[in-house]
Parts: structure tokens; sequence; C-alpha cells
């Protein structure tokens, strides 16, 4: 067991279990640790933001936006990082860090989208949620590049504890490469969609097309009521904090019903600056924080600390917490700490239009797309390029914008542009990159920031595997298209830097072999294992999926570990 | 001018003035004037605005919601000096329009002549604008749409708006004379 301070200063700053972020997992860590009893003390480097009362946007009408939502010069000029997320806008601004107040040093750009306040960017998310399949998990060895130390049947039963507390909608598809989960009734289909989904079948029986996952109360069950939560109201509206408790956060849902147990401590405007090793036990005894607005120092003791920062912070203070045992940051005595960073490839995209349907529309907003699980490389090699991608679609009728760039005035413009107009598809990719050693994070030598704490600099970008496998999709997708009878398609590729995908996940990656790896298979470092990262940091690889889902699963079943080897006097 | 014209053209200024003395209407009773911009400048973005987008049966042009403020609090706030710059030349050539086409300003024409103007001068910003140049009548006319069809009048007139929908639909029969929805 780790040393601790006796005096009394310090017990008050003594916990059974830190948790560092307060975003998905670390709200889940928190969740989970004061479930099973431990004092935890979750520190989060922004701003406090409660459910209901701080989002202050959530009920606005299109009209009481001073600019209808669009960002003003200032600000856009201001933050073209954060500008160019397409959530990032005038009802949702305050919920998005200022590139001026966080800089980092790009090496390579990379556009880091980051969220620091209680519920970090659980409040931002897109909420799709699909678990792994074991193809996801056993794809890497195989494809001798990274080696997961569980399998999908071990995290299985994680994924439903997770998914019966979330309330996720879904369709029960029956596909191995997208397993089923615990769901609640899915969103529907408008007839275009399913117009798409029965002739990409058709032509392509490999290719299914079915309804999005998403982390959204279709039909609230007890669990979700206990939580204070409501009936996803379909306005969404999501991006701003939700009203009716309609989709999972941090502030919805992990934080209150883990303050509820009367164990819990959130403590805002904390800047963890690093863990705290202990070279005597060989333990982590704590963290070190900086006070966000008095840049006052305090520590803080637990004998188990959860590492959530999200991916690229969670890199930073592992690689900031330097001792004598660990003069290369936290657990990192080979070098690979910061290591093996990937994301998920976005940059294509097709627009199409499809005749007919004159008399078919929908209504209400759903919150979610309809979805193609990966078709490529699943149980064996045979593309030229590595791993594959999952799809998204979307079909809509044209609404009042379609007037824009349509020549005309007067009552027949008005009038045809407020009808809807032709039905179009957009369908977007998203691509697994694989984890190379050359793409990394490290600390910048030269410049820290306002809190002492050095600068991140980032080293991330595409591979030729990456090219290949953007050209495979446009091919495809117009492909499929076209099977539907779609016409006029288009096909982008927005050459967006990495990062705008937000899916960023690596760095302190889960593997069996402490030589290639910083993490064992319950997320303990391999080298100070009363540390534990079950954030994007841990990932091994990043699948097609949407990867939050995941890190919940593997939040909730490391801090059980942990609960467990506490008491086992393991830790 | 004869008598009859006299009277068609205040009959005109009649309803010019009716438009101007609704202003602001609801949504913008806030804006403060856009320092710069004279009110004719203001008016006559208005009354363009309003010729784009009149009033047709079930609900008020886009005059009745004052987007000549609009454009011009979006077009300083949001956008750089340089589009301030293009959207004066705008109001300058359309007001030449008009003197060139009737020899009276664009407030003085009725709503067929206005339209006609418009009609002309956005075929020719647009061919100005080939090459990716800037195009302000573009410019305003989105600025328009957009000031509108999120107004309240816009959004819950022109348009269908539900704030709260409670559950999507997939597949809804688009009746006769349905509208989009605003959102």
């Amino acid at each position: 067991m780790a040393s601790h301070p006796t005096t009394p200063g310090a017990r008050a700053h003594t916990f059974d279990a830190i948790v560092v972020g307060s975003g998905i997992s670390g709200g889940w860590a928190a969740k989970e640790l004061c479930d099973r009893g431990l004092r935890t003390l979750v520190l989060e480097r922004g701003r406090d933001v409660q459910h209901l009362r701080d989002y202050p946007t959530a009920l606005k009408q299109p009209w009481e936006l001073p600019h209808r939502g669009r960002l003003t010069h200032a600000l856009a000029e201001a933050n073209p990082i954060a500008d160019r997320c397409y959530a990032f806008d005038e009802a949702t601004e305050h919920f998005f860090v200022k590139d001026h107040e966080h800089p980092y040093e790009q090496e390579k750009r990379f556009d880091w989208i980051r969220g620091y306040q209680v519920g970090g960017k659980s409040l931002i998310w897109a909420r799709q949620v699909q678990r792994w399949s074991r193809f996801d998990f056993e794809g890497p060895a195989r494809d001798g590049f990274a080696e997961w130390p569980l399998t999908y049947d071990e995290l299985a039963p994680w994924y439903s504890h997770v998914e019966r507390f979330v309330g996720i909608s879904g369709n029960r598809d029956g596909l191995e490469t997208l397993p089923d989960g615990e769901f609640l009734p899915p969103w529907e289909m408008n007839d275009v969609e399913r117009h798409l989904q029965s002739r990409i079948h058709a032509a392509f029986p490999d290719r299914r097309v079915i309804q999005g996952r998403c982390a959204h109360l279709t039909a609230p069950q007890p669990v979700h009521l206990e939580q204070g939560r409501g009936r996803c109201q379909a306005r969404n509206l999501c991006y701003r904090g939700c009203p009716f408790g309609g989709y999972f956060s941090s502030n919805s849902a992990t934080l209150p019903w883990a303050a509820k147990t009367g164990r819990l401590t959130v403590r805002p405007h904390a800047v963890v600056e690093s863990v705290l090793h202990d070279d005597a036990t060989g333990r982590a005894s704590g963290v070190r924080v900086v006070d966000a607005e008095t840049k006052a120092t305090t520590d803080y003791f637990a004998r188990v600390i959860f590492v959530n920062a999200a991916c690229l912070n969670t890199n930073l203070i592992l690689l900031n917490s330097k001792s004598r045992r660990f003069p290369a940051g936290l657990g990192n005595d080979h070098g690979l700490l910061g290591r093996y960073v990937a994301f998920h490839n976005y940059r294509g995209s097709l627009h199409a239009s499809i005749d007919g349907f004159a008399t078919s529309y929908y209504s209400g907003r759903r919150p979610t797309q309809v979805m193609m699980p990966n078709f490529r490389n699943v149980r064996r090699q045979e593309m030229d390029f590595q791993r594959g991608y999952m799809v998204f679609f979307g079909a809509s009728r044209g609404g009042w914008t379609q007037g824009n760039g349509q020549a005309g005035v007067g009552a027949a413009f008005k009038d045809r542009i407020t009808r809807p107009g032709p039905w179009g598809v957009f369908m977007m990719m998203q691509g697994e990159t694989v984890p190379r050693h050359e793409n990394h994070v490290r600390l910048s030598t030269e410049r820290k920031d306002a809190w002492g704490v050095p600068l991140l600099v980032t080293a991330i970008d595409y591979h030729e595997n990456d090219e290949k496998l953007l050209r495979d999709f446009l091919q495809q997708g117009e492909a499929m298209l076209d099977a539907a009878g779609a016409k006029r398609i288009t096909k982008s590729d927005s050459r967006q830097a990495p990062g705008l995908d937000i899916h960023e996940m690596g760095g302190v990656r889960m593997g069996r072999d402490p030589k290639a790896s910083l993490l064992n298979r319950w997320n303990q470092l391999h080298a100070c294992p009363n540390v534990f990262v079950t954030d994007g940091a841990c990932m091994a690889s990043t699948g097609t999926q949407n990867p939050s889902l995941t890190f919940m699963a593997l939040t909730a079943r490391a801090a059980h570990h942990a609960a467990e080897e506490l008491k086992r006097g393991n830790l | 001018m004869n008598r009859r014209e006299a009277l068609r053209q205040g009959g005109r200024l009649a309803t010019a003035a009716a438009l101007w003395a609704g202003l602001p209407a609801r949504t913008w009773a806030a804006l403060a004037a856009v320092p710069g911009w004279s009110d004719a400048e203001e008016q006559l973005l208005t009354l363009l605005g309003d010729t784009i987008l009149p009033a047709t049966p079930g609900s008020p042009g886009a005059g009745s919601v004052g987007i000549g403020r609009f454009v011009l609090m979006m077009t300083a706030e949001c956008h750089g000096p340089d589009v301030a710059v293009a959207v004066r030349q705008l109001v300058r050539d359309v007001e030449a329009d008009c003197q060139a086409a009737h020899g009276r300003g664009f407030s003085a024409l009725n709503p067929a002549e206005r339209e006609a103007i418009l009609v002309a001068r956005e075929r020719k910003a647009a061919e100005q604008a080939k090459g990716g140049r800037f195009d302000p009548f573009r410019h305003v006319k989105g600025l328009v749409l957009l000031g509108y069809f999120t107004s309240e009048p816009g959004a819950t007139q022109a348009l269908r708006y539900d704030p709260v929908p409670g559950t999507y639909r997939g597949s809804v029969t688009l009746g006769e004379n349905e509208r989009s929805w605003a959102l």
C-alpha cells in the first residue's frame, strides 16, 4: 500500500481515489468508485457546469440568438481551431476551449478540440455509441501493429453494464461486425433511407445499412428516471446541454449519481500538473494541482488514481509526472509514452440527390444518423490498405437554405423555397487509422502554459494507408449511391487535419507486453499499478466505431477491478 | 406627373411608410442602429429584403422584421470590413439601376419594378463574381433568408416550427400546401 501523509492538513486532502477529469470516462470512474464505497475526488481543470442550471442557451428559440447561431467575426477570427469544429457556434461556444487560452505547439497540424468544464466533452459529443466487435479487438494483432490484452467477450458484460445506465437507442441487427447491445427502441429511418437500405443491400449483400445507435432515451427505464432524466424530445439541440436529460452526459447522469452516494467531491478549476510518485513504495501517492484561478499549488493523496483527462491531456500529465524512478514520465521506462497516437479519418464525404419521393416527409429532428458497419478487411486482409471504415448516411429534404445560391426574388421564390426541396443524401466515412510510432505527442522543452505546465507538442499525421482507405471509401460510396439510384453524386476530400474528428486515441496504450505498452489488461500502468488510464489514451487501436462507449466500458471494468484490488489489499 | 400617377406614387409611399411605422417589429426591437449607415441605406435594404421575401398569404414579408437592420448588424459583426464596403456599393448600384431604368429611386418603384431591378442586379452580381469573387447580392440575400426564416414570423408562419417535437417520425405524407420545417 502506498504511504500516506498523516498530518491533519494532508488528511483533509486525502481520499480513497482520485479521478483526473470529469468527462465521459472520468464521470464513469467517479460513479463506479463511489458506488463501490470509495471516497472519490474528481479534479476538473475547468469551471463547474451543473446540469440544467448551466445550459444558458438550451431553451433559446432561433430568434433569441442574436446572430442566429452564427459566430461573430471577432470570435471566429480569434479561434481558428475551435471554429473548424462543426459544433462550435453561437449557442455552444461556451463549452469549447478558446484557442488563445490553451496554446499548444503543432509540429504537424492537429486541430485539438477541447472542452474544459465539469462534464468535459460529454456535453458536446456526437452521442454515437457502437460496440466494438471481436474483429476490432483481434484485427490489430492479426495485422501485427498492436495487441489488445482483452477480448470482446471479456468486455461484453461491461458494455451491457454501461449501456443499461446510459440508455442507448438502437435496433437489434444481429451483426457480428457490430454486436447488439442493451437497446432502447431505435429511431426510425425515413422513406429515402429505407430505400437506400434495401437497394444497397441488394447490390452488396455484405453491406448493411442500419439505424445509428445513440445515447438518447427513446424510452426511459427506471434507472434513467432515477437519474432525473427524461425522454429525448427530438429537438436535436444537444450541444447546448439538454433540459430534458434526453442524452447522456457526465453532468446529467454519472456525476449526480456519484454525488448521491455522499462520497463524491468535485473540485473545479483544478489543473493537474502531475501524478506524484513515491519511489519508496513504487506507487503513486497522489496528484499535484495548480488552482486555475489563484495558481496556488495543492497536493491531493489517494490509494488509487484514475487519469481521465482526455487522450492528449492524459498523455501530457503522465509525461510531466517525473520522478527519480521515472525521469521520462510516469510508467515510461521504454520511451513509448506519448507514442502510437491515432485518430479517425473523416476526410471523405459524398453528396447526391434522389429523385422522386415527392410526398415523403418526416417530422421531428432525429439526433442520430443511419450507418453501415465496416465491411473491409474484416475476416482477412483483402485490400491494398489495412483496416477499414464505417459509413454514416443521412437523407433529408432541402429546407429554406435551398434558397441560398438559387436565383429569384418575390412571392414565387418565397413560395418555392418554403416548400420541402428535393431529397439529398449525405454520406461520410469514419476510417480507422493505424497507430504508428512516429505519430506522437511530447512536452515542449521551451514553453509552459499559464499554470507552469509544459505545452504539448503534437506530431501526428496521415499515412499513405489513410489515403488509400479514403480513395476506397469514395469509390465505394459512389458505387453504393449509384446502385441506390442516386443522381448528381459529388465526392469530396476535406483534407482536414487530424484532430478535428475529436477521436484522438492512444499514447498510453494497453498491451500484453510491458515492453511494448504502458497499461495492462485492467488499464493499470504496468510499472505503477495504482494508476489507471481509461480514457482515449489507453487505446491500442481505434476501431471504426465512435469510441466513447468503449472508454466507458473499459472505465467501469477497471474501476471495479481497482475496488476489488483495494479490498484484497493489493493496491 | 399626372394626377393618376401622383396618386399611385402616393399610394406606394404610403405602403412604404406603413412598413417603416411597423419597424422595428418584434424581433429586432432591441437592435441598435448600426453605426456608419444612414437611415436611407437601412431602409433600402429593408425594402430590398421585403422584395426578395414579400408578404404572401399567411405570412408577412421580410420587411416586417426590420431585415435591413439585421443585414447591417450581421455584416458588421459577423464579417470582415471589406464586406460592408461591398454591401454599400450594392446599395448604390441598386439605386443607380433604378434611376437608369425609371428615373426614380428603389422605394418609389412598384413591387413588380423592384423585382425586375433585383432580378437583373442578381444576375449581374453573379456574373461579376465569376471566378470566386465576393458576390454582395448573394451575401445580402443570404442574410435576408437567414434573418427572416429564423425570425418568429418567418419560422412559425412562412415555415413550420416545432420547438419540442417529442419524437421523430420517418414517414409522413406531405400535404398539398405544407411548408418545410424551420429547423
